[in-house]
């Protein structure tokens, strides 16, 4: 009977597909490029002359800001990267205070953390964002549909968008100077143009070492933390400073790369399709098994849909 | 309409209604799609920024947690009636299927409509088809879309051939419909189990777009069970939503109030809104969130209100007998279980999303409320050509003594 | 009347441009090939501080570690105070620098003064290289580019580049002494790209359109200029014939040509 062999072909197809599911996908796997470059910030360093700022503004073509990058009295806001401005300083006073009892500001350097495992690029519908060997989180804006859900996805807040174009906005941030390491050899533009080098650019374990040599040789100096070595996973950019860091506008982050658990869902889930095979063909079992009895005895097909009311 | 013969007994067969089209409340319709129009033509001519609040820091808004969110979830009655019509084989049901499969069928049109408005590259709406990113959940739900959309007009096909077999016979038109409906039947099983599968993985999985964000989504919401949530939230409301619409149509229309299939229908719904209470309440305890449930912020009343009205006010309702077999009762009970689920997509996407860093507020600029009002009239419009030309709805019945 | 008023005001304001680029004191000649100042006079010791800064020497990988203490006695018995002061000044503008890129002019140094106040040489010469280097007349006091060259280098990733070496040193003592330069331009001269390529003109280029072009980037600088009393200045006028009992003539009021 042909209904008969396919509920027995349905059940063996879901037997099959249960036992096809993949069980490596419960392992899920960092995809950190193995030894990539990284930029080590030392707040402690940072003048907050607001050169990068300058640097990236000239390297990437971005409009001149209103008020000159000399223009100190922009320190006296908060600021946020956004679609003109790739890397932003803001002053921090933390309550630290100099011998002779004056507040002494902290300067902090925002831009994208370029994260080992970047949520936003696990995000991206197109993969028009990618970590790449090199360390950078590269945007590709020919794949871009501008959903913007790196934006959402982004625990940084970095990516901006080009809200007031109708057609071809792109998804704004700071590209580490990629390109410019690629074609001029050159570490990226805020880097080299510190002036205190409050940014070393370098690969990243070598710069881990050099954090942890610094905050050995000058305790006194750093709070022994680096911000970026774990957090989410991990980032390119990792920063020292001397004072804590959540007074500083950092957040505390969860060690976990954040596309862990959506990643392993989704592949759990939906590896080779096994968990849409298995209850397409559940449901076929189940919709041959009633049309059969429904066809078997046709008078009674509306009696059993549980009592009225 | 499934590969069934009809050999069931429609009491009361659907048919084209062909009542006058120009009625006040068509009117009304017609000027929120002219008010959306010209907001659209702000949007796609000054940008997503002129007309809307959305920011770098929030990026979704309004578009995304209605037009798309809500759009998906509300329009779940299809496939859950179909599962139970045509899997379950509870053929007493057959008569809500086709209006439940016209509100899906618009409702992800206007998804996808919604989606072309708020991406900011509207052109290049189709380049996921061909740049795939496997590990991001956005793909997967907006492949589903892509394919259950399609799956939804194959389903439709049937009512198009009888439409037009009623209107134009013998027309070239309905001739090739009558042809393509013809080889479909057959395989139409294909289509209806497919269109069930992939429900269940999209709608599952758009509440997995926000686990990826935990530290922005608020405790009260963020849980790794969203996507359970969001599935069996879409399948609770999915016949509240054919109730409340039925309702509305036959009120309107005048049509059949199919009372006989809504009361039994809103059963199965007791059962599935506990089991969506339960698990919400027991996740609420699992992660100690509920210590967050009174602190008196917008959230944790939002939090409440979606709850309390939603979910707890029209669970309680339904368990009353009197109250599922009184119209009225049964529309509101179904009513707030369905504005439950508007307020829980809008809950997620926008009041629970909370970026630490960022500041900056978000409340739907007008052009982003016109263009939500303008597509949801839109849609009633269709709904409402739908059924005048198309064989969707039942008349009333003779009254028997 | 407004119109030829403006006109006015922004020739007054080419010309006192012209005028203050023309005063402006030239820091060093070398940036002086300009037209007017002299090319052929030299301060003492300019010529070999100039040849220092363009000079580069090979990297010094190995260093011998000593604590500050030590250092500073070490060099104490060496004799190495102030009164071991070769040179007095200093350029510096070296181009391992400038390589990349350049936004201010190099720095001139008084060796000898910073000598004299620290009075300890170990605080700028902290280290030491390992090996004697043939290039430096002593191995305890070799200039900082020896050690400190190009940043980020992987041969020594804890070493600033020659940039950050100067900065960490120069601001962190000026911070500490809350005196001397505090401000980038407290030492640079800021790097005037070079016009010839910026001003954009034709062949004869009348009053106006020269203004215009000045104004083209220069706007702000405009307004600027047009509140300070070199603008708003009005006064009494006693040499001006027949006009003596008047006093409020100036720049502000009647004066027409007023360069």
């Amino acid at each position: 009977m042909r209904r008969r062999s396919f509920l027995k072909m349905s059940l063996g197809g879901a037997i099959g597909a249960v036992a096809l599911r993949p069980n490596s996908a419960a392992a899920w796997q960092s995809r950190a490029p193995a030894d990539s470059y990284a930029a080590l910030v030392d707040l402690t360093r940072c003048i907050g002359c607001r050169k990068c700022e300058q640097a990236c503004q000239q390297e990437h073509d971005l409009p001149l800001p209103m008020k000159s990058f000399e223009d100190l009295t922009v320190l006296d806001n908060q600021r946020r990267p956004d679609a003109a401005r790739f890397t932003v300083i803001n002053r921090y006073h933390s309550g630290r205070v100099n011998p002779e009892g004056q507040l002494v500001a902290d300067y902090v350097k925002v831009q994208c953390m370029h994260c080992q495992d970047p949520a936003c690029a696990s995000a991206c519908i197109t993969g028009a964002l990618s970590k790449t060997a090199h360390g950078a989180v590269h945007y590709d804006v020919n794949k871009c549909i501008g959903c913007r859900y790196c934006m959402v996805a982004c625990p940084f807040e970095i990516p901006a968008y080009e809200y007031h174009d109708p057609l071809t906005p792109r998804v704004m941030k700071c590209t580490f100077c990629e390109q410019r390491l690629r074609e001029k050899q050159l570490p990226p533009a805020c880097a080299t143009i510190c002036p205190t080098e409050a940014i070393t650019f370098g690969k990243r374990s070598a710069l881990l070492k050099l954090a942890r040599r610094r905050l050995k040789e000058h305790p006194g100096r750093y709070i022994q933390q680096i911000y970026g070595e774990n957090e989410v996973g991990g980032t390119s950019w990792l920063y020292l400073s001397a004072v804590p860091f959540s007074k500083l506008g950092f957040i505390p982050l969860p060690n976990k790369p954040l596309p862990k658990l959506t990643e392993t869902l989704q592949h759990s889930l939906f590896s080779y399709l096994w968990s849409p095979a298995l209850l397409f063909t559940l449901l076929s079992g189940l919709f041959f098994f009633n049309r059969r009895k429904q066809l078997q005895q046709p008078e009674n097909s509306a009696g059993h849909a549980g009592g009225d009311v | 309409m499934s590969g069934h013969p009809h050999s069931h007994s429609h009491s009361h067969p659907p048919v084209a209604l062909r009542r006058p089209l120009w009625t006040p409340g068509v009117l009304v319709m017609l000027a929120f799609m002219a008010a959306a129009a010209v907001t659209l033509v702000v949007r796609f001519t000054g940008g997503i920024g002129a007309v809307s609040n959305l920011s770098n820091a929030r990026p979704w808004g309004l578009w995304v947690a209605i037009d798309v969110a809500t759009g998906v979830a509300l329009a779940a009655g299809g496939f859950t009636t179909a599962a139970l019509a045509h899997i379950w084989g509870r053929h007493r049901y057959e008569t809500v299927v086709r209006p439940a499969l016209l509100t899906a069928m618009l409702g992800y049109s206007f998804v996808v409509l919604g989606l072309l408005v708020d991406i900011g590259r509207s052109w290049a709406i189709w380049k996921p088809i061909f740049f795939q990113n496997h590990h991001s959940v956005l793909f997967e739900v907006a492949m589903c879309v892509l394919v259950y959309l399609h799956v939804l007009y194959i389903e439709f096909v049937p009512v198009v051939d009888e439409g037009l077999r009623d209107a134009r016979p013998g027309h070239p038109l309905q001739k090739l419909v009558a042809a393509i409906n013809r080889r479909l039947r057959p395989i139409l099983w294909i289509f209806i189990v497919a269109g069930v599968v992939l429900s269940c993985m999209h709608q599952s999985s758009l509440g997995s777009l926000m686990l990826i964000a935990p530290t922005k989504v608020h405790p009260l919401w963020y849980t790794p069970l969203l996507p359970l949530l969001f599935l069996l939230s879409a399948i609770a409301a999915g016949f509240p939503m054919v109730i409340v619409e039925a309702t509305l149509a036959s009120s309107s229309l005048g049509t059949d109030d199919e009372m006989e299939v809504l009361t039994p229908l809103s059963r199965f719904t007791i059962v599935l809104l506990g089991l969506y209470l339960a698990l919400k309440v027991g996740d609420l305890l699992w992660r100690g969130s509920w210590t967050s449930l009174l602190d008196g912020t917008t959230q944790s009343n939002a939090f409440l209100a979606e709850m309390g009205l939603g979910v707890v006010l029209p669970f309680l309702m339904l368990l009353r007998a009197k109250v599922r077999r009184s119209r009225r009762t049964l529309f509101i009970a179904a009513l707030l279980i369905v504005g439950g689920v508007v307020l829980n997509r809008i809950n997620v996407f926008i009041v629970a999303f909370t970026p630490p860093l960022s500041t900056t507020p978000y409340s739907p600029a007008l052009g982003e409320i016109l263009i939500t009002c303008g597509f949801v009239a839109a849609l009633m419009f269709c709904y409402r050509l739908a059924v005048t030309w198309l064989p969707v709805l039942a008349e009333k019945k003779e009254k028997t003594p | 009347m407004r119109k030829t008023s403006q006109a006015f005001q922004r020739c007054v304001f080419v010309a006192l441009l012209l005028a203050v680029a023309l005063l402006d004191p030239q820091p060093e000649p070398v940036r002086a090939a300009g037209a007017g100042a002299p090319t052929d006079w030299l301060a003492p010791g300019q010529q070999q501080a100039l040849e220092r800064a363009r000079q580069t020497v090979p990297l010094i990988e190995a260093i011998r570690r000593e604590g500050p203490l030590r250092r500073r006695e070490h060099l104490h018995d060496l004799g190495l105070t102030v009164k071991a002061v070769k040179t007095t000044y200093f350029y510096l503008n070296s181009p391992l620098i400038s390589a990349v890129e350049d936004h201010y002019t190099g720095v001139r140094f008084n060796h000898g003064q910073h000598a004299a106040q620290a009075g300890d040489c170990s605080v700028c010469h902290h280290l030491r290289p390992e090996q004697d280097v043939a290039y430096s007349p002593h191995p305890e006091t070799v200039r900082c580019s020896a050690c400190h060259q190009q940043a980020f280098d992987e041969r020594v990733p804890e070493r600033p580049g020659l940039k950050a070496a100067y900065h960490q040193r120069c601001i962190g003592c000026h911070k500490q002494q809350r005196s001397g330069p505090q401000v980038c331009t407290d030492c640079h001269l800021k790097q005037v790209p070079d016009h010839a390529k910026l001003v954009k003109l034709p062949e004869h280029p009348d009053a106006l359109q020269v203004t215009a072009e000045c104004l083209r980037c220069h706007e702000a600088q405009a307004h600027d200029m047009l509140q300070t009393a070199h603008w708003l200045w009005r006064g009494p006028s006693p040499y001006t014939q027949d006009r003596s009992r008047e006093v409020l003539h100036g720049k502000g009021t009647t004066a027409l040509n007023n360069y």
